[in-house]
């Protein structure tokens, strides 16, 4: 084989993985990786029980992840998801604990939830769509409301969830565990919401908002429609990590919604709108929480955790631009 | 009784009348020509009809009942198609996406019902089988196509929306022949039709080749429509100057610097929407860039000055050959730039004035400290000199009128003691008095011996002040007008490439 057709086989190799158009390929390639490394310092991670334990670990954050793109591809931004997922926690376990905490106590709750993370997506898709806020602005001082309001609800923490609500997701479901459940149904969504015309005039919107408009779209209300699948997802998000702590925490999310970016930026979509995928997301929370369990494994000490997962994601982002400019 | 009229319509900017009492009356099944000088009001009449701009008064009809235009939906759900230049693809989506933006084929809940957008994206794209060039299939991503490619996409976007009422706005620009050629044929089609199409463009040629009547714009007003078998291109010419330039008056024009040596040669520049320029200037001259707006005279400043890239030609300034690659090194080259888009290119609107007039300054010089006493002293004589009135140097420039801000820029390019001093548009929205003060600025510093391009939107202006002027029509330099040609027959024969 000459250079130059070796050259040629290459670049349409490249051409065939296209990573423009698919740019959640990267991360997929990287949470793999990441996941072999993580087997080879600690064969244990590799079996089934550690695996649904490390996905009911992750899954919070990946379905953040995922409500954060739909707004991130309309070139929006939401930092209030940490505060909404607090806010969806305290008020969900409150009306179930205020209702007694039977059955339908905990489907009343699990449906004031969702209903009060969608709120908060009206609120903030209101303010930066119609009111014409910038959205970093809006959302941090939404969040702000939503955490204080969290707060005010439930000052402490530590009021329990009702047994059979956190029972029941810790469980299996036909055999098969809760949060594997609840992950098959996020990926039937997002399959789902890809063939929208929705998404396509979401993506439009991100592209170029000025062409959407004039072009006919009705741009404030596709805003306002992300904000609000956001908050859903928050919400949903919320309802996972109750399961998980079994109670209701005004500071549950605080620090989540910074993570929910990274990992909508790790998983190749465009901070600047109208390009990008919800499955690069998913794969950009996984690997997030594989370089903290790689870092644990490798034996790096205590007090170097932090810094050395730093440097890790920082190293992955730049990655990710890199491949994403070629 | 016409599909469309237009009746008595009104619009002012601010102090500027883009249109007075305009009328306009399109039927059914013809191409109708809108032609007009910068600033005749064409492209206000068609945003009125698109609804992105509001009437102040008047009315606008279709089919005889008064429409009520208030957005691009509205217009949409009146029939009314139009062809945007620029603005309405989106980069990353693929060309069949964009065929369809606003009405995407649906089944079911809310799906896109993607084989049946594809076959009715074929069908459109089908109109120009042959001539789309390489690399153009219905899942190419826009920002992946050329620009007469991406063109292509725009005709075909105003065609799936089956308007009876089509606006194109120069669809040709980009295209090649063959290309123009296929989309004449269309239009003619759509004319068999029944449709109506409201057609602008800047080459006469195309203007006689494809319209039916035309309607002449002057100052915002409809001074006359004729059928195109019936005129003939001096006529429209004459229409469109009217009685009315008065060139403005500058002074001190001198006609012996085609003696002097060049300053600036470039030779055969190219870039996106440039196709090969070339032409020197002198030293002490005022040159004027002039033509229909967007002709590529902006975009030829914003390479001379670095903003822009080249894709091809040679630029010769002082300090040798090469092309400069940022606008740091032209202005280390002696050249600076003004542009009367303000807010995006020249001006730090929060920062003290102060500030703003040695902005450009700072880049030629390696002083690390700042002394404000020094810098105000290297300042105030170009202050004095441009007649600025302001309260102290630490107010925010945004405190100035739109007339002082724009001297404050000039003053800014002033301290460097420029070479050449590129203008792109610079009394854009400034007042008169402002006005005749930049003139009187430019015929003193080319007296000093400082070179002059110009380009301006507003004719008087070019014909009064520069020594010289080259027409653009479609990226390239048709005409240059000089001494006794320069006046504004001859101007606007040429911006609309007339080359008789």
């Amino acid at each position: 084989m000459t250079n130059g057709q070796r050259n040629s086989a290459i670049s349409s190799l490249w051409k065939r993985i296209d990573i423009t158009r698919r740019p959640y390929l990267p991360a997929i390639a990287v949470s793999l990786l990441l996941f072999a490394l993580n087997g080879f310092l600690q064969p244990k991670t590799l079996r089934p029980v550690s695996i649904f334990a490390d996905i009911s670990t992750y899954l919070p954050l990946i379905l953040l992840a995922v409500g954060q793109t739909y707004v991130v591809l309309a070139s929006d931004i939401d930092l209030s998801v940490g505060s909404s997922i607090s806010l969806v926690n305290v008020v969900t376990v409150s009306v179930m604990a205020g209702l007694g905490g039977g059955s339908g106590a905990i489907l009343a709750g699990i449906l004031v939830g969702l209903l009060v993370g969608m709120g908060c997506g009206a609120v903030n898709g209101f303010c930066v769509a119609v009111l014409r806020f910038q959205p970093i602005v809006a959302t941090f001082a939404s969040g702000i409301v939503f955490a204080g309001l969290a707060l005010w609800i439930l000052p402490q923490a530590g009021l329990a969830a009702p047994d059979a609500y956190w029972e029941t997701y810790g469980e299996n479901l036909a055999g098969i565990p809760f949060v594997i459940w609840v992950l098959a149904g996020l990926a039937l969504i997002v399959v789902w919401v890809a063939k929208l015309v929705f998404l396509r005039s979401l993506l439009a919107v991100g592209g170029n908002m000025q062409s959407a408009y004039q072009s006919g779209l009705p741009v404030p209300r596709l805003r306002i429609g992300a904000f609000m699948i956001c908050g859903l997802f928050a919400a949903i998000s919320a309802l996972c990590l109750t399961g998980d702590t079994a109670s209701g925490d005004p500071l549950l999310g605080a620090k989540m919604t910074l993570g929910s970016v990274a990992a909508v930026v790790l998983g190749g979509t465009a901070l600047s709108g109208g390009r990008g995928s919800p499955v690069g997301s998913i794969f950009g929370a996984v690997i997030l929480g594989l370089i903290g369990s790689v870092v644990f494994f490798a034996g790096v000490p205590f007090e170097y955790q932090n810094l050395v997962q730093g440097l890790i994601v920082l190293a992955a982002l730049a990655g990710g631009v890199t491949v994403a400019r070629r | 009784m016409g599909i469309l009229e237009i009746k008595g319509v009104d619009k002012h900017f601010g102090a500027v009348i883009a249109l007075e009492n305009a009328e306009l009356d399109v039927e059914r099944g013809e191409v109708h020509v809108l032609i007009g000088s910068n600033g005749s009001g064409k492209s206000t009449l068609c945003k009125i009809i698109a609804g992105s701009v509001m009437p102040d008064a008047g009315e606008v009809r279709i089919e005889g009942a008064v429409a009520a235009i208030n957005g691009p939906k509205d217009a949409t759900r009146q029939g009314i198609g139009v062809f945007y230049q620029e603005l309405s693809l989106v980069p990353q989506l693929s060309v069949q996406e964009n065929l369809f933006l606003a009405a995407l084929p649906r089944r079911g809940p809310g799906l896109v019902d993607r084989a049946a957008m594809r076959r009715r994206a074929d069908d459109l794209v089908q109109q120009f089988a042959g001539v789309t060039g390489a690399g153009f299939t219905l899942d190419t991503p826009v920002e992946e196509l050329r620009t007469d490619q991406r063109q292509i996409v725009e005709i075909l976007k105003v065609l799936a929306t089956e308007a009876r009422i089509i606006i194109f706005d120069e669809p040709t620009s980009s295209l090649d022949k063959r290309q123009v050629t296929v989309f004449f044929d269309l239009v003619r089609g759509l004319r068999d039709q029944g449709r109506a199409i409201i057609f602008i463009s800047h080459r006469m040629d195309e203007i006689f080749e494809i319209g039916d009547r035309v309607t002449v714009l002057r100052d915002g007003r409809s001074v006359e429509c004729l059928r195109l078998t019936e005129t003939d291109q001096d006529t429209l010419v004459k229409h469109m100057v009217g009685s009315r330039i008065t060139p403005v008056e500058a002074g001190g024009r001198r006609l012996e610097i085609g003696n002097n040596d060049s300053v600036l040669t470039v030779e055969n520049l190219c870039g996106h929407r440039l196709e090969g320029i070339s032409f020197a200037l002198k030293r002490g001259e005022i040159l004027g860039f002039g033509g229909l707006h967007g002709q590529g005279q902006s975009l030829a400043l914003r390479i001379l000055f670095g903003a822009e890239p080249a894709s091809n030609g040679s630029i010769r300034l002082p300090g040798g050959e090469r092309r400069p690659s940022k606008p740091a090194e032209a202005i280390r080259r002696g050249v600076a730039y003004l542009s009367g888009d303000r807010n995006r290119d020249g001006i730090f609107l929060a920062r003290p004035i102060l500030e703003n007039l040695v902005a450009a300054d700072l880049t030629k010089s390696n002083l690390f400290f700042l002394s404000p006493q020094r810098l105000i002293r290297k300042v105030s004589a170009v202050v004095k000199r441009l007649k600025m009135r302001f309260s102290g140097f630490a107010a925010p420039i945004s405190s100035l009128s739109g007339g002082n801000q724009q001297k404050a820029i000039i003053g800014r390019w002033l301290t460097t003691r420029p070479q050449i001093l590129l203008l792109d548009d610079p009394t854009k929205g400034i007042d008169l008095q402002s006005k005749t003060d930049l003139y009187k600025i430019m015929r003193d510093l080319a007296a000093e011996g400082v070179s002059v391009i110009l380009y301006s939107s507003e004719d008087a202006e070019l014909l009064g002040v520069t020594d010289r002027i080259l027409v653009f029509n479609g990226g390239r330099i048709v005409k240059q007008l000089d001494g006794r040609q320069m006046n504004a027959f001859n101007l606007y024969q040429a911006a609309y490439g007339v080359t008789t």
